[in-house]
């Protein structure tokens, strides 16, 4: 079988992987370890395998991987982890917006490539930007709540319910 | 104790939420493994036919093919693929690989290879023979005489009625509806028809298999049903159930479609035959049909009333198609009579369903398990009733839904497939939702006048009232076990399936709010059979109510534990000490208290105990969560298109264990509420071949699809399930679809009894109404 | 799955991708975008020549007309001022409208036109707006109409490497009107119409293109011709938007059927030509 070099960056650091030509990025960036990158429908449908490239969102797997040569490439694990995670990472958590997680990181890097051309985005711009990840779990509302509130972090505190709340009596 | 809880109630983060914020290694196919072959399945390209001949051997002799299988390689053992307690109630019509295909994607063979494009080559390979039988794809059709027979096997069991391709017959009747409709002064009577609807979990079905260093099958699967599952691969590969172990990662979705041992019987043989660990990914396009839809359904309701509104008698009556094989058959329609008709007081309720197959794609459980089908005929009917009576549908359910409680005596009669267990309303919120769901969409003033920004758009409100169940009466059960740490932690190990809407986060809640300490100390882990305590799995709405209330019994008898090892370390009575903030406290005063870090230190190296105990639990009953669905709808009357405004949902979760987690399960439920009503149905050809297997043309609502959402929880305390939950998994989705019926038919006046209701129906029957309506005038 | 692709290049100009398509002899295919290539899946192909950096992506003025090429994103022509600026932007709308923010990151308008759908966004305005094709291959350049292009696709080999958009009379007003059954769908039916209104109400000229309503995208000529120098009323509209759909030839599939479709297709050019006119039609 033929093979290629490819030579790109993935979260900062630079990479030469060994390719066939006709290999997918999806497929290339799961086999070197990036599991956040998923595969959900393999047309570029469901979003779901989404990365930034040059700071753009794109379906990774419509791309070659080929195609990505010299290319700066963002997964979900570039952009914070354990401690020190993103402000959108953070939000999302706060607002119950990640069920099953499965297409929470296309829609985070997807929220994240808005906000950066557009920090202070209105709910039709973030349903804009959200409109290429589906999502089966949510609803899509708490994602885009947790959007705008990682958009205007300091301004939205995270809505934590106090204990107890008055509770209905079984008998009435 | 009804002090203050801590825990319990509160919105906090996912257990598992930093690693998928991360995207870190979470779900089935986020693992890499020497030697790993890629498996596939040769889908037949018939939708019945009988396999005359099968040559693998050009595919066997393919470069990196390791196996090849065929009915000929493998044990011949009918099973149903439900994932169901035993002995399941759903026929056993399936076969691991037969010399028969009932469905277009039924298995043909399966191959195991070094990668993909080796196993798709291979199966190029394989030669097929086929004996083409005509094929049955009309429900209307099967019983018919003269109509192809699917299942025409000798050894399948517990099929209805074979010959007439009918998997199962349900007929149950409280009361006397022919008495009662003689007492009826208003008889209504209708035919709903409801489609093919596909789950579309983000995550398809996938399964790795492997031999284990002792030789026993490993499978790591995305399942609801970890248990369900080891039992019927044991079964059908005809080895122990000890000599197998089945782990369930984080699952991207299931909806009910993973309530079903789908892939791991095949994934498991191809890995015995090759002796190598194999993968098994459904591509979106096999998901679509060769995985498990929705039942289609017919449905003839009928309604009797007095002239007040009071409604004295219900029947419905439904055919049902179950696809080729008859998983759930029985019980998703048992579902549509026992959980819908009983919504309402009527003294006089009958249910008849056949089930019958057809050579369609196989259907199976889906969230609502039923009910979406059954309350779109009834709450369409019933807001037909009351515009005919001159109602508010409002008004008109508040006279007849069932009651705080009241008895719901028809579920003694349907339960998973058997006698079941009469239910008894010991929670009910349903005025106050009805109250808040028709305040949220601002239902009154509405009602009566509604304007529109332009003259061709016509908007219109409709609402719905649904139920469902909190698991199965004397059926499911759960079993959770916990032992303590050097540092006052718990490792809490449950059998439950969290399927991704927060079980895992929620049965530690109720671990930490038992216990007294806070939700850092549990470490929970589940789904594993060789790690966790049994349980039958994730459906039903059953993991907060069942195993959550294992979970409570489990920690309960822990910290009885607790206590008396504090109370030895203390000096003081057990009854004079309580659990709360890490700590075990002398009540009244004195200062007296051990943390739990001291408690586990005293227990382990000078006690020498380990402090562990488990429980198992069931209900012998259900208790309904309720739900009242308003929606707003905005009709283009030039174009048909429906575009749906505002979707207000109140819900009677019982107590929320975790409020943002049970709204988010509101809001994705609406969700494909609406995708059910609107747009969603997988469509097949005239020789039984999906037409759009993919989501260019299976459309699902995306982000900005969704109408404006109002979740409203009206919660309430329910005495059978842990700190008073019930459930909310399934029930909002039961009433998008009738709401936005009756939403349409106040905006145009036309009624919808067809899903889902795309923008062409909409057009042709505006324009059937005004041709009438010009001759009329004429 | 490319199992079977043996080779990948990326030239630096069109003539480099003339001649690596030359050679790969029936089994090369250009790729940019990938959103229909990568779909499509043909396991025939044997050799890609990925053309986005071969100097194809610009979107610049030349002459009196603007000129695109045909490696220039969906989100590029989106968010280009002049795109917008350009008759009533309705090529930015149609762009806009072509899938999701990540596949309009990668569709190319080129790979738009190439596909042939007659569903394409982009070609409906483009129709419209009577732009031209520059194709490319050994022989060297030419320039043809969209219309051309269309009816003689299936026969050229060769490369698209520009879209021209020559000036058009100022004064008209424009419209982009878009049916799918989501928001995020491929086109049921799309329109897009041009008209210049004379100080008494009538049209000076107008422009209809129909999307999805026939093998190709279409000029509606026929309504053209009824509308043109005729009053721009309620009569009128109606007696044109009929001729409209009669020049449809829709097909049926499980998006929707013909039928559906004629009588959209109606809908849609009249609210395209409210808009036009100054009426309340409606937008998106």
């Amino acid at each position: 079988m033929k093979t290629m070099e490819v030579r790109l960056t993935v979260n900062g650091e630079a990479k030469q992987w060994t390719i066939a030509p006709g290999d997918l990025l999806l497929d290339v960036l799961r086999r070197e370890g990036y599991f956040g990158v998923k595969r959900g429908c393999e047309s570029g449908e469901c979003g779901a395998c989404t990365v930034l490239i040059g700071g753009t969102p794109i379906n990774s797997c419509l791309m070659f991987a080929a195609q990505a040569e010299g290319s700066e490439v963002l997964t979900i694990e570039g952009l914070g982890h354990g401690d020190k995670l993103d402000p959108l990472q953070e939000a999302f958590l706060d607002h119950g917006a990640v069920q099953c997680g499965f297409c929470t990181p296309a829609m985070i890097l997807n929220a994240k490539a808005l906000l950066n051309r557009k920090p202070h985005p209105s709910e039709e711009e973030v349903r804009e930007a959200l409109a290429g990840t589906y999502c089966r779990c949510t609803g899509y509302r708490k994602p885009v709540e947790a959007v705008l509130a990682a958009a205007n972090r300091g301004g939205r505190k995270p809505r934590l319910r106090a204990a107890p709340a008055a509770r209905r009596e079984a008998t009435r | 104790m009804n002090s203050a809880r801590t825990v319990v109630g509160q919105n906090v983060r996912k257990v598992e939420g930093v690693k998928l914020v991360t995207g870190g290694p979470a779900f089935t196919d986020d693992i890499q493994f020497p030697g790993l072959l890629y498996g596939k399945i040769l889908p037949s390209p018939y939708a019945h036919a009988r396999i005359q001949r099968i040559d693998t051997r050009k595919a066997k002799a393919l470069p990196g093919v390791h196996a090849v299988l065929t009915h000929k390689d493998v044990p011949r053992v009918p099973h149903t693929t439900a994932g169901q307690s035993w002995p399941e109630p759903s026929p056993y019509d399936t076969y691991l690989l037969d010399n028969k295909v009932r469905f277009v994607g039924d298995r043909v063979a399966a191959v195991a290879a070094e990668n993909r494009a080796i196993a798709e080559k291979a199966l190029r390979l394989i030669e097929v023979e086929y004996d083409v039988l005509p094929a049955v794809l009309d429900m209307e059709q099967a019983m018919a005489p003269g109509a192809a027979v699917i299942h025409d096997e000798p050894d399948s069991k517990g099929i209805h009625d074979a010959a007439h391709n009918i998997a199962g017959y349900i007929l149950r009747e409280i009361g006397n509806v022919d008495e009662g409709f003689r007492e009826s002064d208003f008889i209504f009577e209708r035919e709903y028809r409801t489609q093919r609807q596909q789950h579309c979990s983000l995550e398809p079905h996938v399964t790795i298999s492997w031999l284990d260093g002792d030789g026993r099958l490993v499978i790591r699967t995305s399942t609801q049903v970890p248990y369900h599952s080891r039992r019927q691969v044991a079964m059908i590969l005809q080895i122990p159930v000890s000599r197998i172990r089945v782990i369930k990662p984080r699952m991207g979705g299931g909806f009910g479609g993973k309530q079903e041992m789908l892939l791991e019987d095949i994934c498991g043989a191809l890995t015995l035959a090759a002796r190598r660990p194999v993968k098994i990914e459904y591509t979106r396009e096999e998901e679509f049909y060769m995985a498990r839809t929705r039942h289609p359904q017919i449905l003839r309701m009928k309604m009797g009333v007095k002239r007040d509104g009071t409604m004295v008698a219900s029947q419905l009556t439904v055919m049902a198609t179950t696809g080729a094989y008859g998983s759930h058959a029985n019980t998703v329609q048992g579902n549509t009579g026992s959980k819908v008709l009983p919504l309402y007081r009527a003294e006089h309720m009958r249910f008849e369903c056949h089930v019958v197959y057809t050579n369609t794609p196989v259907a199976g459980a889906f969230r609502g398990y039923g009910c979406p089908q059954g309350f779109f005929a009834q709450e369409s009917l019933v807001d037909e009733i009351a515009h005919e009576l001159g109602m508010d549908p409002v008004e008109f359910h508040r006279q007849n839904v069932i009651r705080l409680g009241d008895i719901d005596r028809l579920s003694a009669q349907l339960g998973e497939g058997k006698a079941g267990l009469p239910r008894h309303i010991r929670s009910c919120s349903l005025p106050e939702c009805l109250d808040r769901g028709a305040a949220a969409i601002g239902w009154t003033s509405k009602r009566k006048a509604l304007p529109a920004p332009a003259s061709h758009l016509k908007r219109g409100v409709g609402m719905a009232c649904t139920m469902q169940g909190s698991g199965i009466a004397g059926i499911d059960w759960a079993s959770a076990f916990l032992k303590m740490n050097e540092d006052g932690s718990f490792f809490l190990q449950v059998g439950a399936a969290d399927v991704g809407g927060g079980a895992d986060t929620v049965l530690a809640q109720i671990a930490a709010e038992t216990l007294g300490v806070s939700l850092d100390k549990i470490v929970i882990t589940s789904g594993d059979t060789d790690m966790t305590p049994f349980d039958v799995g994730a459906y039903a709405s059953s993991t907060t109510i069942i195993s959550g209330g294992a979970v409570k019994k489990a920690a309960e008898k822990v910290r009885e534990q607790v206590l008396h090892m504090a109370a030895k370390m203390l000096e003081t009575p057990v009854d004079e000490l309580t659990c709360g903030d890490n700590r075990v406290s002398a009540v009244g005063e004195g200062k007296k208290s051990a943390t739990m870090t001291e408690i586990a230190l005293h227990a382990l190296y000078k006690e020498k105990t380990q402090i562990m105990d488990g429980a198992s639990h069931f209900n012998t009953d259900s208790p309904p969560p309720f739900c009242a669905t308003f929606a707003e709808v905005e009709v283009d009357t030039q174009t048909g298109m429906v575009r749906v405004l505002h979707m207000a949902t109140a819900v009677d979760p019982g107590i929320a264990i975790n409020p943002a987690q049970a709204e988010g399960q509101v809001e994705g439920a609406v969700a494909q509420g609406l995708g059910y009503a609107l747009t969603e149905e997988l469509v097949l050809d005239d020789a039984g071949r999906p037409v759009n297997p993919s989501f260019l043309d299976y459309k699902i609502f995306g982000a900005k699809d969704m109408p404006r959402l109002t979740t409203i929880l009206v919660e309430t305390d329910e005495p059978l399930g842990p700190y008073g939950a019930k459930s909310v998994a399934e029930v909002p989705i039961n009433g998008p679809a009738p709401a936005i019926a009756n939403a349409i038919f106040h905006a145009i006046g036309v009624r919808f009894r067809k899903l889902p209701i795309r923008p062409e129906d909409v057009l042709r029957a505006l324009r059937e109404k005004e041709n009438v309506a010009d001759d009329q005038c004429v | 799955m490319f199992d079977t692709v043996e080779a990948f290049y990326r030239p630096g100009t069109v003539g480099e991708a003339l001649r690596l398509l030359q050679n790969g002899k029936n089994r090369a295919r250009f790729v940019a975008g990938g959103t229909d290539l990568v779909v499509e899946a043909d396991q025939s192909i044997r050799c890609l020549i990925d053309i986005t950096h071969a100097g194809l992506s610009y979107i610049r003025r030349r002459g009196k007309a603007w000129v695109i090429g045909a490696t220039t994103s969906m989100a590029a022509m989106e968010n280009s001022p002049a795109i917008r600026a350009l008759a009533g932007g309705i090529l930015a709308r149609a762009a806009a409208t072509c899938g999701s923010v990540q596949i309009r990151n990668m569709a190319t308008l080129g790979g738009n036109l190439a596909n042939g759908s007659p569903a394409a966004d982009t070609a409906t305005p483009l129709l419209a707006l009577d732009a031209e094709v520059v194709l490319a291959d050994a022989r060297g350049r030419r320039k043809i109409p969209l219309t051309e292009f269309y009816s003689g696709r299936r026969k050229t080999k060769a490369l698209i490497v520009e879209v021209a958009i020559p000036a058009m009379p100022r004064g008209g007003r424009w419209s982009f009107q878009k049916l799918g059954r989501t928001e995020s769908d491929i086109s049921l039916v799309n329109a897009a119409a041009g008209l210049q209104l004379d100080s008494q109400g009538r049209a000076k000229w107008v422009r209809i293109a129909l999307g999805a309503v026939a093998p190709t995208p279409i000029r509606a000529v026929n309504a053209e011709k009824l509308l043109t120098g005729r009053k721009v009323d309620e009569s009128a509209l109606a007696v044109v938007c009929d001729e409209a759909a009669r020049e449809t030839r829709p097909i049926t599939d499980v998006r929707a059927s013909a039928e559906y479709r004629r009588e959209t297709c109606r809908v849609l050019v009249r609210r395209a030509l409210e808009e036009c006119a100054g009426g309340t039609g409606c937008s998106l």
